[in-house]
């Protein structure tokens, strides 16, 4: 029964050890669905630079209905975010941006960005550090 | 772990380079989404030995093995920081005279949350070529004062825990873990394991570390006082330091139970753990890591991690008030 008990420990740890819950506040799965991928394109109408999570406001159209909905965009942290080349006044109210990410799991209107690309200039923002890295 | 699969071994080559018999070559690239990944050590292990090779992926990810004993491998790539996790790959064939080809994709942590992961390779690779060696205090002591980019056991080895103490944390990962003293902006973890920026301000009587985390200080006292008697349990514990030769061992007790412990594993433990930290500075840019946890109260035994960290002379910690704006409770359904 011991070693049975052992072997469990050493498969769940393995697990937990290669897990993809990393994060530097909390996982991603916790407040996140990552099997609900979104693609948000819509105009800045607010940045909290705030800590632990810096979040991107953004007013998208139906393209049918001409309705407009508010988005909440969770980003990392501004410490974060600044090493990757951000600043709080790097986005205006008013620019269009295009959001990737994943739906929020019990707020609605909630997304998370794994990317955001200025409409304007094609530019895709914050990501020069790590993809340049090399 | 789906993206293990990622992985393939796209061919097996025959190569006249290989002079002795039995034995073959293993290359290929590491990539991670963004692209070519360099700098990243690859590990190869042989099954039938135990004998563990390694390689560090060049500018374009490119790894090459030359002279590897023909057999079974265990091919992984550590976590770095909070950008990439560990991948890890088991029966690649290496073949006698011939070379295989692996290419690895290593996946971002967090799913890549934009600017969580801190720029950790871009700070790592920034300050790839510090050299020199390690300063000393006017003592002649190694002086650890410096910015650290910390990192994570490239070989973790999985924590043996007692009954309770294992139910609590499958039901942490269950919940994933949702729950984290992190997440609510109590101080998660005291242990030196979360890969993220560091300041050592070292004098001689006290050794103050700074981060970007609750609580964002923590006190190491090297002035020979001992552990206070019968202290209040605190979150971070009470530390004295001494040398052992050039090593700094530091033992820290006098811990409350409300911590998760080792970043993301999350571990539970009691108000029994100590903690054992051995710190050396080989050279001017590396920070040497030794961590032991015992408690006996949740481990059937000692738990241990050992890191190299990485100076980053030119980064600063910066403010961090994880109260400021904390929506995560709400938006998670946190009670």
């Amino acid at each position: 029964m011991r070693n049975a008990f052992l072997t469990f420990i050493f498969i769940a740890a393995t697990i937990a050890l290669d897990g993809s819950t990393v994060a530097a506040h909390h996982s991603f799965a916790a407040e996140f669905d990552i099997t609900k991928p979104v693609t948000l394109t819509g105009k800045v109408t607010k940045i909290e630079w705030t800590n632990p999570h810096a979040f991107l406001f953004i007013d998208v159209q139906d393209k049918q209905t001409g309705a407009v909905t508010n988005w909440e965009i969770e980003m990392g942290s501004p410490n974060g975010l600044t090493r990757l080349g951000w600043t709080r006044t790097l986005l205006k109210n008013g620019d269009e941006v295009t959001v990737e990410g994943s739906l929020g799991r019990n707020k609605s209107n909630l997304a998370n960005a794994r990317s955001v690309v200025m409409t304007a200039t094609g530019k895709k923002l914050g990501a020069a550090s790590s993809e340049g890295a090399q | 772990m789906k993206w293990i699969t990622l992985a393939l071994v796209i061919g097996l080559m025959p190569s006249a380079s290989f002079a002795q018999n039995g034995r073959g070559g293993l290359s290929g690239t590491v990539t991670n989404p963004d692209g070519p990944l360099a700098r990243a050590t690859v590990q190869a292990k042989h099954v039938a030995t135990g004998a563990v090779f390694t390689a560090i992926s060049a500018s374009a990810g490119r790894f090459d093995f030359r002279d590897l004993p023909a057999g079974a491998y265990e091919v992984s790539v550590p976590g770095t920081g909070i950008s990439t996790v560990r991948f890890v790959q088991q029966n690649v064939m290496v073949e006698a005279g011939k070379s295989a080809t692996l290419n690895i994709v290593v996946q971002k942590a967090n799913q890549g949350v934009l600017g969580d992961d801190n720029a950790y390779l871009a700070i790592r690779n920034k300050y790839a070529n510090v050299r020199g060696p390690a300063p000393r205090m006017p003592d002649g002591r190694p002086d650890l004062t410096g910015m650290w980019n910390a990192s994570v056991d490239p070989n973790p080895t999985p924590a043996a825990l007692l009954p309770w103490a294992e139910n609590v944390w499958k039901q942490r990962n269950a919940n994933a873990q949702r729950d984290h003293p992190d997440a609510l902006c109590l101080p998660g973890d005291p242990t030196p394991t979360i890969p993220l920026l560091h300041k050592f301000v070292h004098t001689k009587g006290l050794l103050v570390q700074l981060f970007e985390q609750e609580p964002h200080y923590r006190q190491i006292f090297l002035d020979g006082r001992a552990h206070p008697v019968d202290a209040d349990p605190t979150w971070m514990g009470h530390s004295v330091g001494k040398w052992d030769k050039d090593v700094l061992v530091i033992d820290t007790t006098g811990f409350n139970d409300k911590s998760w412990l080792i970043f993301a594993t999350g571990l539970p433990h009691t108000d029994k753990l100590r903690m054992v930290e051995r710190y050396r500075r080989p050279d001017l840019g590396h920070l040497l890591v030794d961590l032991t946890l015992e408690d006996p109260g949740a481990f059937v035994k000692p738990v241990e991690r050992h890191m190299t960290w990485e100076l980053a002379p030119g980064e600063e910690i910066l403010e961090a008030i994880c109260n400021e704006n904390n929506k995560f409770p709400e938006y998670a359904g946190v009670k």
